[in-house]
């Protein structure tokens, strides 16, 4: 028993220190416990309660360093991120507090969501997967169509095919080994795009109010359920994203504004990585890569997953908190801290990593990736476009065109 | 349109055609084939291994190879990239082929596009004089005149392959020699065969491993 509390204890730590630095994933940390089960005699069910431990606490304390860092110059709120929105009101402290409810709210609704889920996923499954390009299709169309002006629908089209053909061209050819692209790839995209701007332009930030008045829980309710349902969804269908799903669920219920955005995204978020592990069970593929480095550990069966929800839940109240903890002292410090030498530090710690996983082709792949990440808000379209670069590859694998596209290409 | 977005536009692109020329000019790398997972899917990879396995059907060729790794992987060559490769492929030949992994019955293969993605190397007859118990159970392919032919049991026949002096027999079930893949064979034809070392009386024999296994090289 302690030796499974030392294991949570240190997936845990290691979930935290992910979170704390934007652009490092749980993924990568993944293969150092592999290696650790390959070369020990630890039970392999210790070592992939770590995992999902490491992986719920990253959901969550993710949160503070997207919230604080990489915010983008007054005035143009408009086209930034909900939590950067929030933040330049002087209420990152309630983007943090929101993220948690929506995240807890988020695990415990599809903890109870599981069993009768079970049920259906693995005949619904079978039913989709002959259709999925077309469902993910579908998914594209809604949000390119969602811009709702010409020029916007075809700023997010262009931005999707895009990302798309940067996807093909470092995952499925032998430039960088497949799935290696992918840090350089989603860290300039979604990461670097961001913290650049406010690195070179003139970002303050306003001072920081520290509410501690209990959050109204009743008006966030239905976006908690919608972004429930969605994760539950997208944690067993591939290639869809949070903010993807978020949208969706919110344009289901009908549900606007930041705040709401911002607690149906972190139940996303949750209910995918709950519902990834789930999926092993349910499907026989993890829809992670940490589900998938659990399902090389233990053969998952209805045991291993009540036990493999049971660590989720039991962290995912630690999490929340530590979140609040450290959420809390962010915005008190972040007006005292350095603002532009974190960015600055957290820029470096990306393009180090880019080398480390891709090698130096890392760095020309995380320059465009970064170009095109700065796409979005110059032409004031959603950044969630850019997820084409693992949406398109799947769609063209789902529909069998991929090797024939790529031939096309001479590749 | 705004300097940062045409500075975008303008990186985005160059860097995509960039990564283009980079992926089109790299070659696939040689794949040890236990290190071959789902991860690989869709890439192309080069896999070199001899022939463990070999099976025909309506003109195309299913091979499997094993390499060093002690991996084995599924090799399709469909009819009409087999037609364009010059030498034909025998059981415990070495190739290497350069595909693209694909996923057919829940099992891994290696695709490969055109006749030039198949290289062969001929695999030498193993000496019958230096086959020795420490053989046993491997693939073995050997040459040698036939020097017997005896026919057991129901229809099963006994082959003894005469080499440098030195003999073994090669054990032929029923059902094989009935098969129309078969060749025809008689005393002083030289032949090439394939099958198992295996003992029979405490005396090393050769078990045919299919119909097609045994090639005759020269007819009396």
């Amino acid at each position: 028993m302690l030796d499974l509390l030392a294991f949570v204890a240190l997936g845990m730590a290691l979930g935290v220190l992910t979170g704390l630095i934007p652009g490092v994933h749980v993924n990568n940390m993944i293969p150092m416990l592999l290696a650790l089960a390959a070369g020990s005699a630890f039970c392999s069910l210790s070592l992939a309660a770590a995992i999902v431990a490491m992986m719920i606490t990253y959901m969550f304390i993710r949160y503070i360093p997207s919230t604080f860092l990489g915010a983008p110059a007054p005035g143009t709120e408009l086209s930034v991120l909900p939590a950067h929105r929030l933040l330049l009101e002087g209420k990152g402290y309630e983007a943090i507090r929101l993220t948690a409810f929506g995240s807890l709210g988020g695990l415990l609704l599809s903890a109870a969501l599981i069993l009768p889920m079970l049920v259906f996923i693995g005949p619904a499954y079978n039913l989709i997967k002959p259709q999925m390009h077309w469902l993910l299709l579908a998914v594209v169309v809604v949000m390119i169509v969602l811009e709702r002006s010409k020029v916007r629908i075809a700023w997010g089209a262009a931005i999707f095919l895009i990302s798309g053909l940067l996807g093909l061209l470092t995952l499925d050819t032998n430039l960088c080994g497949g799935d290696a692209a992918l840090m350089p790839l989603l860290s300039g995209l979604f990461g670097v795009s961001v913290l650049l701007p406010s690195l070179t332009g003139k970002s303050s930030l306003p001072e920081q109010r520290v509410d501690d008045k209990p959050l109204e829980v009743r008006p966030h309710l239905k976006p908690l359920f919608a972004g429930t349902a969605a994760g539950a969804l997208t944690g067993v269908i591939p290639g869809i994203g949070p903010s993807q799903g978020t949208v969706l669920a919110q344009l289901a219920v009908r549900s606007k504004g930041a705040k709401n955005f911002l607690v149906a995204v972190s139940g996303v978020d949750t209910a995918k990585a709950l519902f990834s592990f789930v999926a092993l069970y349910a499907i026989g593929k993890g829809r992670s890569g940490a589900a998938v480095a659990v399902g090389q550990l233990v053969d998952v069966g209805l045991r291993e997953l009540v036990f493999l929800v049971g660590v989720a839940l039991f962290v995912g109240g630690i999490a929340a908190f530590l979140q609040l903890r450290l959420g809390r002292f962010a915005a008190k410090h972040i007006q005292r801290l350095p603002y532009r030498a974190i960015c600055l530090v957290v820029l470096v710690v990306i393009v180090c990593m880019s080398v480390y996983y891709s090698g130096l082709i890392g760095l020309p792949i995380l320059a465009t990736a970064t170009a095109i990440g700065m796409l979005p808000p110059a032409v004031r379209v959603k950044r969630t476009h850019c997820m084409g670069v693992l949406m398109l590859p799947c769609i063209l694998y789902f529909a069998g065109l991929k090797s024939g596209v790529l031939g096309a290409f001479g590749l | 349109m705004k300097i940062i977005t045409k500075m975008s536009l303008l990186c985005s692109i160059a860097g995509l055609a960039a990564i283009y020329v980079g992926a089109a000019q790299v070659r696939p790398s040689v794949t040890a084939i236990s290190k071959l997972d789902n991860d690989f899917l869709g890439l192309k990879v080069i896999v070199s291994g001899q022939v463990v396995d070999l099976r025909e059907s309506n003109g195309h060729l299913f091979l499997t190879l094993k390499d060093d790794s002690g991996g084995l992987i599924s090799v399709p060559i469909f009819s009409s990239i087999r037609s364009q490769i010059p030498e034909s492929i025998e059981l415990l030949d070495v190739v290497q082929a350069t595909g693209v992994v694909k996923e057919y019955n829940g099992e891994l293969e290696v695709l490969p596009e055109q006749a030039g993605d198949i290289v062969v190397v001929r695999s030498p007859c193993a000496t019958i004089s230096a086959l020795s118990e420490d053989n046993l159970g491997a693939l073995v392919k050997v040459c040698g005149v036939i020097a017997e032919r005896e026919i057991v049991g129901k229809g099963n026949l006994i082959l003894t392959l005469r080499e440098d002096g030195d003999e073994l027999p090669v054990f032929v079930s029923a059902s094989m020699a009935r098969n129309s893949n078969f060749p025809e064979v008689h005393v002083g034809y030289t032949v090439q065969a394939t099958g198992w070392l295996q003992l029979y009386e405490n005396e090393l024999e050769l078990q045919l491993k299919g119909a097609s296994s045994i090639e005759v090289v020269e007819a009396a």
